[in-house]
């Protein structure tokens, strides 16, 4: 069943367009992304399912409830959604102790203090801060504090939790413990989550599916595995991991397979849905080329370094700069002549403008 | 939208724009149209009498240039000042500090009531000069236009003295540090770097107290009058006693008018500050220049300087009122306690004290509720038109109190509604005269409680009077009190609307203190200003602690 669904959304401020045509649903039990670089739009979705902002034009849905909608003029506040939020700076108040803050929620329900404890309790347990509830937010870390703003986001029971790069804010560690507590959380109380971030890791680790965002608008919805394998254009593989972009040719094609010659006279056959031909963009992970002594493509090691659990290089082959990592023990020196294999590659049009070299 | 989702935000705009129209743009639009009416026309018969009779455009020609000479001095002191306390080892800066913002939390008419009793006929510096030196005659007068500007300055210096200071605080210091290393002296570093980067905070400061030189009653009303000597405010004063509105209102129009374009030029000299982006928040300190053989040289100068315009007005002050009679001579005899028993128990010094109070804490009050519900609406909600009610409820801030006290004997002195001849006139014009104040307060202590804070309220379920009643407001409370203090005190000392607007029976502390000084009595006008004094330094100290140092002298 879908728990929010999102129909031709747009927000515009003045001539500034924020969001354009969005649609999507979140289903039942499901953690749902929105992913895109800051300014992309989707924090303003966000604030329009929450009720912050209100949408130029389009509908929204939390649950069975028609939440907004433009052209009937229904706008519920915010204040009477079924939804909890937690904000990229937790927002918990200074005022008010861990336990008034999570409390607060439902004394506004004007529920019996006998209630309002035992379910206190219960959220307070679920996120692991029993024994901070008389302090003031001061006196709390970051960590802390994110809990406290989940469990005041989930203790009233919403249909669906809104979380705005809720990570963002804390320390790489805790932001790595974080996001699998936020997944098992998830996970045991069943509640649907919409989470905006502008961080891919995250956004593939975390989403059961993801959508991502450009300059307003959904550029593609999917699982993450299908999105890192299958990007839908040059943003989208560009945003979503690393790649290399060397420009190609393509030959001929059969079907789904087309034969595309680049980096000077090397041909590869590639599975492409698209219906490109001539001109086009040929686009690599890093991780898809592999480094031998006798593989086919001549290239020289530019810079060679060493991060643990990879090694990453950048080798120049007929005259482009190309991104290589890989996990293997080999290790070559800087000024190396060797050559490459390219295992996977992606096609895309190649009259878009050039992404950032990195 | 539907009835049932009305954003219930929008009444409370309704209310504070009304509330704003009759207390703020209803008397203001008053004396603009009044001053050209003649007889039920429209005319410019107003402004030909101003420019006709000479003893009329005199007083616009004497508040433009007794306003520049009072800026172009507060300009050098100031800056010498700020410069000396900020950036070199003078020893006791912090003391220095205190000390000089001080008179600027006494009221200005206190300050030209000190300065007769000490440069005046039979002043204490006066009788000093004649009586232990041998002069035979004081080579000043400061029933003058020059004792006018003098008064002026050593009121309004400090304005220039805070924004220079605070420039030279923000400054980054790598900037000085570059041209040291470029090879630079000393001397040329502060003439060729620092001077030019703290210049626009230099214009900025002298144009405030040009605006406020302008603006000001009391030192030219107690100094000029006696000698005949009029400026704008006082010639206004003196067009409702005859009374000719048509005169007070187009008067009161040029006054608005010249206070408008030196705040415009304010207001773009901070502009242009700004986007000198070296100038930034960073808090970088500056080096200090080492002053060396004359250290103590410059100390001695700076406090006797300081003992001079904030120590010894204050002494004066407590002096005069402990005299049996003004002119004594000074001896243990002749000092006594009686001035204070008997302005405490003179009738219209008890119902002053009590109007004072009065009026003080409701206008603190109401100014502060209706400031915060429009800066709620502006820097929070956000609403459309919120900024439109910002700017109308600020713009009182730009008008001189004189002008504000004629508005309201304008708009709310005549039938249907005649509220002339009690308090609540007064009041009305106090709450337009510190709405702007209470507005600016709360706009920034509202600005400093992040958005997501009322946010996270509203997906907590709360509507908007609990979202106002337990997230807004306990956040707001301690600034909201700072400034309830900042309207409370100086409308416990207020002159130039009070002495406008007050009958018998309505008069406030300031009202008669003037009246006691202008009749003679001057130690009995001491004894309630050395009392005013002290609950004023109290607490300016009270809203210091409260504040941690960030508002108050």
């Amino acid at each position: 069943m879908e728990k929010i669904r999102i129909n031709n959304l747009a927000k515009r401020y003045g001539k500034v367009v924020a969001a354009d045509a969005v649609t999507f649903a979140v289903g039942d039990n499901e953690f749902f992304s929105l992913l895109g670089p800051s300014g992309c739009g989707k924090s303003t979705v966000l604030r329009c399912v929450a009720g912050l902002e209100e949408p130029t034009e389009g509908e929204i849905y939390i649950g069975e409830t028609r939440v907004n909608s433009t052209a009937d003029g229904v706008n519920v506040p915010t204040e009477l959604r079924p939804l909890g939020m937690v904000f990229q700076n937790y927002a918990v108040w200074p005022h008010m102790t861990v336990h008034d803050n999570v409390a607060y929620p439902l004394k506004l329900k004007k529920l019996a203090k006998e209630v309002i404890e035992t379910k206190l309790k219960d959220a307070l347990h679920t996120v692991g801060l029993e024994k901070l509830a008389g302090r003031y937010p001061s006196q709390l870390s970051g960590g802390e504090q994110q809990r406290v703003a989940l469990a005041r986001a989930l203790i009233k029971e919403p249909e669906v939790l809104l979380l705005d790069e809720p990570l963002s804010n804390l320390d790489a560690k805790l932001r790595e413990q974080m996001r699998f507590e936020l997944k098992d959380l998830q996970r045991r109380t069943g509640i649907p989550i919409l989470y905006v971030t502008h961080d891919q890791t995250e956004a593939l680790a975390m989403s059961d599916r993801l959508a991502v965002m450009n300059a307003g608008r959904i550029v593609q919805v999917g699982a993450p595995a299908e999105i890192y394998t299958r990007p839908a254009d040059r943003f989208v593989a560009d945003f979503i991991g690393l790649m290399n972009f060397v420009s190609g040719r393509i030959l001929n094609r059969s079907g789904e397979e087309a034969t595309v010659e680049f980096l000077g006279s090397h041909r590869l056959n590639v599975i492409d849905r698209s219906n490109l031909s001539g001109e086009c963009v040929v686009a690599v992970r890093p991780e898809d080329i592999s480094l031998s002594p006798a593989g086919v493509i001549r290239c020289r090691v530019e810079v060679s370094s060493y991060s643990g659990h990879l090694i990453d290089y950048k080798v120049r082959a007929d005259g482009v700069v190309l991104r290589v990592q890989t996990s293997k023990t080999a290790s070559y020196q800087e000024g190396a002549e060797l050559g490459l294999t390219i295992d996977r590659a992606m096609l895309f049009a190649a009259r878009e403008t050039e992404p950032p070299v990195r | 939208m539907t009835a049932a989702n009305f954003d219930r935000r929008y009444l409370l705009m309704a209310a504070t724009g009304v509330f704003v129209l009759l207390v703020v743009i209803y008397p203001l639009w008053q004396v603009l149209f009044r001053s050209f009416l003649d007889a039920g026309v429209l005319s410019l018969k107003s402004y030909q009498k101003v420019f006709s009779y000479p003893s009329y455009y005199r007083a616009l020609l004497n508040s433009v240039w007794i306003s520049c000479a009072t800026a172009a001095m507060c300009m050098v002191l100031g800056t010498l000042l700020a410069f000396l306390v900020i950036r070199t080892d003078l020893p006791g800066k912090k003391t220095l500090r205190t000390l000089l913002v001080l008179p600027y939390a006494l009221p200005s008419f206190f300050a030209a009531i000190a300065w007769i009793q000490l440069l005046g006929p039979q002043g204490y510096l006066a009788r000093l000069f004649l009586e232990v030196l041998g002069f035979a005659t004081v080579p000043w007068n400061i029933y003058s236009a020059g004792g006018i500007v003098f008064v002026l300055t050593v009121h309004y210096f400090i304005l220039v003295f805070i924004t220079v200071a605070g420039a030279l605080e923000r400054m980054d210091a790598s900037l000085e540090e570059a041209a040291r290393t470029s090879g630079a002296g000393t001397y040329q570093v502060m003439r060729q770097i620092t001077l030019p980067l703290v210049l626009p905070a230099i214009m900025a400061g002298g144009l405030l107290a040009f605006i406020g030189a302008l603006a000001n009653f009391g030192i030219p009303a107690l100094l000029g009058m006696r000698a005949r000597f009029f400026v704008l405010t006082t010639s206004i004063y003196y067009a409702l006693a005859i009374p000719d509105f048509g005169l007070a209102t187009a008067l009161s129009s040029m006054l608005v008018l010249v206070a408008l374009v030196t705040m415009a030029l304010q207001f773009g000299v901070q502009r242009g500050e700004s986007r000198f982006t070296v100038i930034s928040g960073k808090a970088v300190h500056p080096s200090e220049l080492k002053l060396r053989s004359i250290r103590h040289l410059l100390f001695l100068m700076t406090s006797a300087l300081v003992l001079f315009i904030s120590i010894l007005p204050i002494l004066s002050m407590i002096l005069t009122a402990l005299m049996r009679y003004w002119g004594a001579p000074i001896t243990a005899a002749n000092l006594t306690l009686q001035n204070f028993n008997y302005v405490l128990s003179f009738e219209a010094a008890q119902r002053a004290i009590m109007n004072s109070l009065f009026l003080g804490a409701v206008a603190a009050t109401v100014a502060m509720l209706v400031g915060t519900v429009i800066s709620y609406l502006h820097v929070k909600a956000k609403l459309r038109g919120s900024r439109v009610l910002d700017f109308l409820a600020t713009i009182p801030y730009a008008v001189p109190h004189t002008v504000i006290a004629i508005a309201m004997i304008l708009a709310w002195a005549r039938p249907p509604v005649s509220l002339y001849g009690t308090l609540w006139i007064i009041l009305v014009a106090y709450l337009a005269v510190y709405l702007p104040f209470a507005v600016r307060t709360t706009n920034s202590t509202l600005q400093q409680v992040h958005d997501s804070l009322e946010e996270a309220a509203r997906t907590s379920g709360a509507k908007l009077l609990p979202r106002l009643r337990d997230i807004i407001l306990p956040l707001a409370r301690p600034g909201m009190i700072a400034g309830w203090i900042l309207v409370f005190m100086p409308a416990l000392r207020e002159l130039t609307v009070s002495i406008l607007l007050y009958a018998y029976h309505t008069e406030t502390i300031g009202v008669v203190v003037y009246n006691l000084q202008d009749a003679g009595y001057r130690e009995i006008a001491a004894a309630l200003a050395s009392i005013v004094m002290g609950l004023l330094i109290f607490g300016n100290m009270l809203i210091r602690k409260l504040t941690g140092g960030i508002a108050g002298f």
